[in-house]
C-alpha cells in the first residue's frame, strides 16, 4: 500500500463529495465488477433477449407466492381455493398433465373406520398395486403404503413375520395381516409435529400439508405402526400413470424432502367411494365405512366378529380392526 | 367312370354337407373376449319369480343391475340388493384405480362356461338332449363341490329346466338369486353376507347397498380358492435415489 | 464506545498466529468446504445421498446432535461454581468452558439443520411467521431452549469480555441473574431432549424412565473430559493461568459422572436382559445382533470397553493428577461416550422396525462429508472464540479509550479521524 494517507477511504465519508473520493486499483475494480453484474441482471430481467419465455416466469410467480403461503390447516376458503389453483397451473406448466386437486372437506356425522380380516386375506396383494396406481406413489422409489405380513400360524408375531414373500399365496402354515395407516383416534404422530403439518381431519383420516412439512422425520420417528413413507429424491410418476383425480391432503403431487403416508383415499371416500385397497382386494378380506353409522357394515363387525387391534397397550386407539371368519 | 360322373358325385357330397349340417343349433355369440354374453333377461319361471323381478331398477353403479335381496336384511335390518349377473360378469367386475383397471372379484379368469346358456343344448328336462350330444362338453365343469363328496348337478339345478335353481323345500331360484340357495347350507356365510363381513360391496361406502353374489367370488363348480402368485413384494432396501444411478 | 474496537481487535486475533494455526484453519476450512459440497448434493438430489431409509429415518446426523447438546449442557457445570461460588480456580477456566458450549451448540443447531428434507422452510418454526406445536411436541420445546440457550451463552460471556475489554470490572448484578438462569437452562436443554426420544412409545429402547439420566450423566462425563483436553492445550501453548485445582475439579467431576453412567448402564443391560421381552430386540440387535444383522456389535462392546476401562482409570488418584495419564483418559473416555449416546444410542432405536422388520445402516461418503463439514465448523467456532478471549483474559489488549499507564491518551474525535492508528486498540504488553 502507498504511505500517502490519503489512500484510506474517511470512515465517516463526509469530505469532499463521493466522485472526489480517492480510491485506489482494488476498490476501482470492485466497483467495477460490482456495476457490471448489476446493470447486466437489470437488462436480464427486462429484456426478451434474456431467454426466459412467459411460461417460466409464470412458473417463478407460483413457486414464489407457493412458498410463502402458510399452513393450510389455518387457511381460509380462499386461500385453499387459490392455492389449488395455482398447484393445477404448476402442474400443468411443469408437467404438461391436467390434474383436478379437490379440496373437499370432511363430511359431517362420518368418522371412518376399518376392519381386515384376517382370515380372508390370502396375500394377494391386490391392494398394494391398486394403492399404488390410485395415490401417484413414487415409481422409482417402489413406495407402498400397504404392508402385507405373512404370518406364522398359532401366534400374532410381527417379528416372525416377512412382508418380502414373492412365492404362490396363500402358503401352508401361514395367514396373511395387513398393515397402512390406521388413522389413530389419539395419533402421536400428530402430536409430534414441530410445525403442526399434520394433523386429523373431522372424519378420523390424519392429513399432511406437504408444503408445511420440513422433513425432520420426527413423525416417522413417533408412529408405532411404521406407516409413514419419506420422499428420499424426487418422486417420479411417469405422466401415463398419474392419476389426475387428487385431492390437495391426499394423493397430488409430493416433493422430495416431504413426509407421506396412506390417507385412506381421501379424494375417493370423501365422495363417497371406497378407498383403493378396499375396493380391489378380490376375496373380501377389507371392511370399510361410517363408524358413526350404527347400521354401517363396519359396525356390524364390530358387534358381531371377535376383534383385536394392534399394539393396543399404547393407547393409540386406532381405527383399524382385525377380524376372522 | 368318366370324369363327368365324378365330378357329379362330388359336387353332391359337396352340397350334402352344408345340407345335412344345418340345423337350428343357435350358436353361442363370442364377445370381444371370447365369452358369450349373457341374454338380456332371464326367463322366470313362476309368477312368484316374476313379481321378485318386477321391482328390478336399473343400476346406479354404471352398467350393473341390481335387485332387492330377499330373507336376508343388512345392518340395522335395512335392506340391500345384490348385482346381477351382467355382460361383465366373467371379466371379474374390473374397476379403474388411477389408470390401470384391476379386477375386483374373486373368480375373475376363472375357468368361464363357454357353453352357457345351458338351454342351448338342455332344450327342457336335463337329460333330454335338444340336438346331438357334442363331444367333450362340460369338460370345463369339473364339480367338486364339496371336495370329497362332490354334489350332483341335481342337487343345485332344477330338473325341468337347468337354468334355475332348486333349493330344498322345492321352491325355485334364478341363477341371479343364488344366495337364497348357498344360504340353504352355508348359512354362517350367509349372515356375515348380509352383515357386510363377507363379499363385496360394490362402489362405496355410503347410500344404496349393493353386494356382488356369492358365485362373482365363488365358481359354484369348484369353489375352492386358487393359489395365485401375488403382486410384486416391497423393497426393504431404499433404491431409487439418483445418485445411485 | 468500545465496540468498533472491540470487533478489530477480535478480527485482528483470530486471524493472527503462528504456522501451527494457520495449518489447522486451513485443514479446517477444507473439512467445511467439502461439507459444503456434500451438503449442496444433499440439496440437489435429496436426503437420498445419506444412507437413511424409511426404517432407518435419523442416522448419523440426529446421533451426532444428540451428543452434542450434552456437551453444550455440560459446560454450564463449570459456570455454578466459578461464577456463583466464586471459586478462583474455575473462574479462568470457565469462560474456554462456555466457548465449548457455544461451539458444541452451534454444531448440535448445524445438525438439525443438515438432517432436514425441507430446510428451506425452516420458517415454519417461528412462532407468529409460522406455526410452532408447543407444548406439544418435544422438538418445539428443543428449538425454543436451543437457541435461548445458545443467545444466553453469547451474551454473557460477551458481556464479560467486552467489560474486560473496556477496563472495567462487569457489573455482577447484570449478569449474575442470567448465570443462574442458565445453568438451569443447561439441564433443561438436555433434559428435553432426552424427553424427546423418551417420549415415544413406538421406540421401546428409548421409551424408558432412566434415559433423561442417562442423558445428564453421559453429558457430564464427556463435557468436561472435553474441556479438560481443551484447557491442557491452552496451558501448554499459550501463557494462561490455569490452576491445577480446576484440573483436579473438573476430573472429579468427570470420574463420578463417569460412574454414575456405568451404573446407569449397568442398570439397563439388566432391565432388557435379565428377562427378555418383545420390548428387548433393539438391545438384543445392539449388543448381540440378530441373525445376520450384527453391524453395531463391535462398535457397542469397544465404546463399553473404553468407558470401563477409562473410569477405571480415573478412579486411580494417580491417574488424576497426572496429565500423562489423564488426557489419554479424558480422550477416551471422550471417545466412547461418542460411540455409546450417538450411533450406539438412536440407530439401535429403528432397528429393528415397530414392525419387526430389519434394515441395517451405513452412512454413505457425502454424509459421512456432511458430519465432518460441521464438526470442522464447530471446531472452527471454539477456535476463534479462544483465540479471541484469551488476549483479552490475559490483558494483553485494551480498548483505545482507556487510560494507558502512561498517562491519559489524546484519541481525536471521529470527524477528524483519518488513520486506523488512531483508534486500534492499545497492546498493553
Amino acid at each position: 500500500m502507498s504511505d500517502d494517507h490519503t489512500s484510506e477511504p474517511s470512515p465517516s465519508g463526509d469530505t469532499g463529495s463521493l466522485l472526489q473520493k480517492p480510491v485506489d486499483r482494488r476498490g476501482a475494480l470492485g466497483m467495477m465488477l460490482a456495476g457490471a453484474v448489476a446493470g447486466s441482471q437489470a437488462l436480464g430481467a427486462c429484456s426478451p433477449l434474456s431467454g426466459e419465455t412467459p411460461e417460466e416466469r409464470e412458473v417463478k410467480v407460483l413457486a414464489w407466492r407457493e412458498y410463502i403461503k402458510g399452513n393450510y390447516r389455518f387457511m381460509t376458503e380462499e386461500e385453499r381455493a387459490e392455492t389449488i389453483a395455482r398447484l393445477e397451473r404448476l402442474a400443468k406448466l411443469r408437467g404438461g398433465v391436467d390434474v383436478a386437486i379437490q379440496g373437499t372437506e370432511a363430511q359431517p356425522g362420518v368418522v371412518f373406520g376399518y376392519a381386515f380380516n384376517i382370515s380372508k386375506c390370502k396375500g394377494f396383494r391386490r391392494c398394494v398395486e391398486a394403492c399404488i396406481n390410485e395415490n401417484n406413489l413414487d415409481r422409482r422409489a417402489a413406495t407402498q403404503y400397504i404392508r402385507i405380513f405373512e404370518m406364522q400360524d398359532g401366534e400374532v408375531n410381527l417379528d416372525e413375520a416377512d412382508a418380502t414373500f414373492q412365492h404362490e399365496v396363500p402358503a401352508e402354515g401361514h395367514f396373511y395381516l395387513g398393515t397402512q395407516c390406521f388413522q389413530c383416534a389419539d395419533p402421536p404422530c400428530v402430536r409430534v409435529c414441530p410445525v403442526g403439518a399434520t394433523w386429523q381431519e373431522p372424519d378420523g383420516i390424519t392429513v399432511i400439508d406437504y408444503d408445511w412439512c420440513i422433513g425432520c422425520r420426527y413423525c416417522m420417528a413417533a408412529c408405532p405402526y411404521w406407516a409413514r413413507r419419506f420422499n428420499w429424491s424426487e418422486p417420479e410418476v411417469p405422466a401415463r400413470d398419474l392419476n389426475p383425480n387428487q385431492h390437495y391432503l391426499g394423493n397430488r403431487a409430493r416433493k422430495t424432502g416431504v413426509v407421506e403416508k396412506c390417507t385412506f383415499c381421501i379424494h375417493r371416500t370423501r365422495q363417497g367411494r371406497l378407498p383403493a385397497c378396499a375396493e380391489a382386494c378380490p376375496t373380501g378380506a377389507r371392511v370399510f365405512g361410517n363408524l358413526l353409522d350404527p347400521d354401517s357394515e363396519i359396525r356390524w363387525v364390530l358387534a358381531n366378529k371377535r376383534v383385536f387391534r394392534l399394539k393396543e397397550d399404547l393407547k393409540t386407539e386406532p381405527r383399524f380392526w382385525y377380524f376372522t371368519d | 367312370m368318366t370324369h363327368r360322373r365324378v365330378g357329379a358325385i362330388l359336387l353332391c357330397l359337396l352340397a350334402a354337407g352344408p345340407v345335412s349340417g344345418c340345423r337350428e343349433r343357435p350358436r353361442p355369440e363370442r364377445g370381444a373376449s371370447g365369452i358369450p354374453p349373457v341374454p338380456a333377461t332371464t326367463v322366470p319361471v313362476d309368477s312368484a319369480t316374476a313379481a321378485r323381478y318386477a321391482r328390478l331398477e336399473p343400476g346406479m353403479l354404471g352398467a350393473v343391475q341390481a335387485m332387492p335381496v330377499e330373507g336376508w336384511a343388512g345392518p340395522g335390518a335395512r335392506p340391500f340388493e345384490v348385482a346381477r349377473r351382467s355382460a361383465v360378469l366373467e371379466a371379474g367386475h374390473a374397476r379403474e384405480f388411477g389408470r390401470v383397471t384391476l379386477p375386483i372379484a374373486l373368480r375373475a379368469g376363472s375357468a368361464a362356461l363357454s357353453q352357457y346358456p345351458c338351454t342351448s343344448c338342455h332344450a327342457g328336462p336335463r337329460l333330454v338332449m335338444g340336438k346331438e350330444r357334442i363331444r367333450d362338453a362340460h369338460n370345463n365343469i369339473q364339480p367338486r363341490h364339496p371336495e370329497q363328496a362332490g354334489a350332483a348337478c341335481s342337487t343345485c339345478h332344477a330338473e325341468e329346466n337347468v337354468e334355475t335353481l332348486a333349493l330344498r323345500g322345492g321352491g325355485r331360484a334364478t341363477l341371479d338369486e343364488s344366495y337364497r340357495l348357498c344360504a340353504q347350507c352355508h348359512f354362517q356365510q350367509a349372515k356375515a353376507w348380509a352383515g357386510g363381513a363377507h363379499g363385496k360391496r360394490l362402489d362405496g361406502w355410503e347410500g344404496r347397498r349393493v353386494v356382488l353374489a356369492c358365485t362373482d367370488c365363488h365358481d359354484p363348480h369348484r369353489p375352492a380358492l386358487q393359489p395365485q402368485i401375488p403382486f410384486r413384494a416391497p423393497q426393504l432396501h431404499r433404491t431409487g435415489s439418483p445418485r445411485d444411478e | 464506545m468500545h465496540l468498533g474496537p472491540f470487533l478489530r481487535t477480535a478480527l485482528d486475533s483470530a486471524t493472527s498466529g503462528g504456522r501451527r494455526y494457520h495449518l489447522w484453519m486451513g485443514g479446517l476450512t477444507v473439512l467445511i468446504v467439502a461439507g459444503a459440497y456434500a451438503y449442496s448434493l444433499q440439496l440437489r438430489f435429496g436426503l437420498g445421498v445419506t444412507g437413511m431409509s424409511d426404517h432407518v429415518s435419523w442416522g448419523l446426523y440426529i446421533s451426532n446432535f444428540t451428543f452434542l447438546v450434552g456437551m453444550a449442557a455440560a459446560a454450564m457445570m463449570l459456570v455454578l461454581p466459578a461464577y456463583i461460588l466464586e471459586d478462583v480456580d474455575f473462574g479462568r477456566a470457565v469462560l474456554m468452558a462456555e466457548a465449548v458450549a457455544v461451539a458444541a451448540l452451534i454444531m448440535s443447531l448445524l445438525f438439525v439443520v443438515v438432517d432436514l428434507g425441507n430446510p428451506f422452510g425452516s420458517w415454519h418454526l417461528i412462532p407468529g411467521l409460522g406455526y410452532l406445536n408447543w407444548p406439544r411436541s418435544l422438538l418445539s420445546w428443543d428449538v425454543i431452549v436451543l437457541n435461548g440457550y445458545l443467545a444466553l451463552n453469547l451474551a454473557i460471556p460477551l458481556y464479560i469480555l467486552y467489560s474486560r475489554f473496556a477496563g472495567r470490572p462487569p457489573a455482577k448484578t447484570k449478569y449474575l441473574p442470567w448465570m443462574y438462569i442458565s445453568v438451569m437452562w443447561a439441564v433443561s436443554i438436555h433434559l428435553v431432549t432426552a424427553f424427546l426420544l423418551a417420549g415415544l412409545p413406538a421406540r421401546p429402547f428409548w421409551n424408558t424412565a432412566l434415559l433423561g439420566p442417562r442423558f445428564l450423566a453421559s453429558a457430564f462425563t464427556a463435557g468436561p473430559a472435553f474441556v479438560i483436553l481443551l484447557l491442557y492445550f491452552i496451558r501448554q501453548t499459550t501463557r494462561y493461568p490455569i490452576a491445577d485445582g480446576a484440573f483436579a475439579k473438573l476430573a472429579l467431576i468427570t470420574t463420578v459422572a463417569a460412574q454414575i453412567n456405568l451404573v446407569m448402564l449397568i442398570s439397563e443391560l439388566f432391565y432388557k436382559f435379565y428377562w427378555p421381552t418383545e420390548h428387548s430386540i433393539n438391545a438384543v440387535y445392539l449388543f448381540a445382533g440378530l441373525g445376520d444383522h450384527r453391524a453395531l456389535v463391535p462398535w457397542i462392546w469397544v465404546a463399553v470397553a473404553l468407558n470401563v476401562g477409562a473410569t477405571g482409570a480415573l478412579m486411580i488418584h494417580p491417574v488424576r493428577r497426572n496429565p500423562n495419564w489423564l488426557m489419554p483418559a479424558c480422550a477416551l473416555l471422550f471417545v466412547g461416550i461418542w460411540i455409546e449416546k450417538g450411533i450406539g444410542l438412536v440407530i439401535p432405536g429403528f432397528i429393528p422396525s415397530p414392525l419387526g422388520e430389519i434394515v441395517e445402516y451405513t452412512p454413505t461418503w457425502a454424509e459421512l462429508a456432511v458430519t465432518a463439514g460441521v464438526w470442522a465448523t464447530g471446531l472452527f467456532v471454539l477456535t476463534v472464540l479462544v483465540k479471541v478471549a484469551l488476549p483479552i483474559e490475559l490483558g494483553e489488549v485494551r480498548s483505545p479509550y482507556l487510560e494507558t499507564p502512561h498517562g491519559p491518551r489524546i484519541v481525536r474525535p471521529r470527524a477528524t479521524r483519518r488513520r486506523y492508528e488512531d483508534v486500534r486498540p492499545v497492546r498493553t504488553r
